[in-house]
């Protein structure tokens, strides 16, 4: 036990050090007040108020939470389909490793890739065109929230799948043959045996992707063009270029209330249409 | 049928634009478009001949380098702790490692850019590993974690009782089960490293890395230039992926190997 302890330490002190104590400092620094460049301790609540009453940071939050729940709902009806095939039909390493080799591609990589895929010139407008399809090449594919949504999905679409592979790993594959067995359709046993079962793993799954799509600001900063502007890119150019570090301190840390916020909003609905039901030991009533 | 036909699909639109950017790669003409201008390696030329682009390359294998390593020994050490450590510890590793995994890069890069400026510390190639290993250190732990359920500890206490000391039981019996699980883990965080760019965006001060100079060239332009780096890079991650694989697979040969003897 004391051995324990003394291996574990230095991974502990190095996580609190280098993240418990950072995001405290992001935290007391939302509290601070930025003049002429220099940043000035400080303990006003003005970050917090002066960003609630911008209509800009809603605009662009309004934007980001769009584009997550959107994202994230695509992404996980995609990836639920991926991993159901995985868990119970076959473990198929040949789909296990291409799912991984697009997650271990570089992130910027397929950023480009849509981005070349979905210009005026590119390669979608090109078949298109040469197809008979359209005359003229369609703009709206790149710098839309179309193009942003698609390739989000295809960033984090393998990560999805990897979490729903996880937690339908704990539903045992007796389950879904009973059901079959008593005359269920396989979707029917999806919705009626694994998706309440496996609802707390697919609801942190959606949760997840969320998270990642929402706090992601370079996708829409590169192929949203004006519909781009989300939380994260105000965040990220109050660190980089206008320098009110406490501002966007504190814009941080409305950003993860918001998606706690949606957390439970996405847990209640889950239980309001009995999706989701809390666990209770097998042998009492339901289950 | 249906399902496979769905899955398929699901995986062709996953692979599509990776195929779309190694096929440009090759093209003979500057256009990122349909009809084929016919192959040529010119860029692949021009990439070798780009002395920024091998800085940058030369900064991120440094870089991942470094963070492989501190992550091997960190982790290494958090994995042994890990069997031995109760309910308590481990709850505390796991939220330890969980929540940076379940935030956004954007929320690990300002608050660790706040950090720095607040010890004053110089923003340079240091801080970019430091910031790279808070990344790498969960993923390690996490991955660790799946592994070390299987973990017999009675092997421990046999050699233990077999007279062994504390240090011989360590290096002959514990390290040797768990060292592949732990290699194959440390190439995962320098795949990690390797393509981290949102976070080292707001650590690297005047530094490039790979993925920034990537980008800084994303931002000007679009040319097959970008396609044959991308197309580098992306062979450099599946061949890592494939080495981890191979640690992987051979494991758990030596493991089946081992338990037939025993």
């Amino acid at each position: 036990m004391r051995m324990g302890g003394l291996l574990a330490a230095p991974a502990v002190l190095y996580m609190v050090v280098f993240f418990v104590v950072p995001s405290l400092i992001l935290f007391v620094y939302s509290f601070w007040t930025a003049a002429s460049y220099r940043i000035v301790p400080d303990f006003v609540f003005s970050n917090y108020l002066n960003s609630l009453m911008s209509p800009l940071f809603w605009k662009v939050t309004i934007n980001a939470i769009l584009i997550g729940l959107v994202t994230a709902s695509i992404t996980l009806v995609l990836a639920v389909p991926v991993g159901y095939y995985l868990v119970y039909v076959s473990r198929s390493q040949v789909i296990l490793y291409l799912i991984l080799i697009t997650w271990f591609s570089s992130y910027l990589v397929r950023i480009y890739a849509w981005r070349t895929l979905l210009g005026t010139s590119g390669v979608l407008n090109t078949i298109l065109i040469q197809a008979g399809i359209v005359d003229t090449p369609v703009g709206v594919f790149l710098f839309s929230r179309f193009a942003v949504a698609i390739t989000l999905i295809h960033i984090y679409l393998p990560f999805c799948i990897l979490l729903v592979v996880s937690s339908l790993s704990e539903i045992k594959k007796d389950l879904v043959d009973a059901a079959r067995d008593l005359g269920a359709s396989p979707l029917g046993a999806f919705f009626r045996v694994i998706a309440p079962n496996a609802a707390n793993g697919l609801v942190g799954a959606f949760m997840l992707t969320f998270v990642m799509v929402a706090g992601d600001y370079v996708t829409p900063q590169m192929l949203g063009g004006s519909s781009g502007q989300t939380t994260g890119l105000l965040i990220a150019d109050q660190f980089r270029k206008t320098g009110n570090w406490p501002l966007g301190a504190a814009q941080a840390f409305l950003m993860f209330l918001v998606s706690i916020a949606i957390y439970f909003a996405v847990m209640g609905l889950g239980r309001a249409t009995g999706l989701v039901v809390k666990r209770r030991p097998i042998g009492k009533a339901g289950g | 049928m249906v399902l496979k036909l769905v899955v398929w699909s699901i995986l062709a639109f996953l692979l599509m634009p990776l195929v779309i950017i190694v096929l440009f790669s090759f093209h003979a003409s500057p256009s990122l478009s349909f009809p084929f201008a016919g192959f040529s390696l010119r860029w692949y030329a021009e990439v070798l001949g780009n002395a920024q682009l091998g800085s940058a390359l030369l900064k991120s294998l440094t870089v991942a380098g470094f963070t492989a390593l501190i992550t091997l020994v960190l982790g290494a050490a958090a994995s042994l702790a890990w069997l031995r450590l109760g309910h308590r510890g481990r709850a505390l590793l796991e939220v330890l490692c969980l929540t940076p995994i379940a935030l956004p890069g954007l929320f690990v890069g300002v608050s660790l850019l706040v950090l720095f400026a607040q010890a004053r510390v110089q923003l340079s190639t240091v801080t970019i590993v430091i910031s790279h290993v808070v990344l790498a250190l969960p993923i390690l732990i996490v991955a660790m974690r799946a592994r070390l359920a299987l973990f017999d500890r009675s092997l421990e206490e046999a050699s233990r009782d077999l007279g062994a000391s504390q240090m011989q039981t360590f290096g002959k019996v514990t390290l040797p089960l768990i060292a592949p699980t732990l290699i194959a883990s440390a190439i995962l965080a320098f795949a990690v490293s390797f393509d981290e760019f949102v976070v080292t965006s707001f650590v690297a001060g005047t530094e490039t890395t790979l993925p920034m100079y990537i980008w800084s060239m994303m931002r000007r332009t679009v040319t097959p230039l970008i396609n044959a780096i991308s197309t580098l890079a992306l062979v450099f991650s599946v061949a890592i992926l494939f080495i981890a694989w191979l640690i992987g697979h051979l494991r758990r040969r030596s493991a089946v190997a081992g338990r037939t003897v025993s």
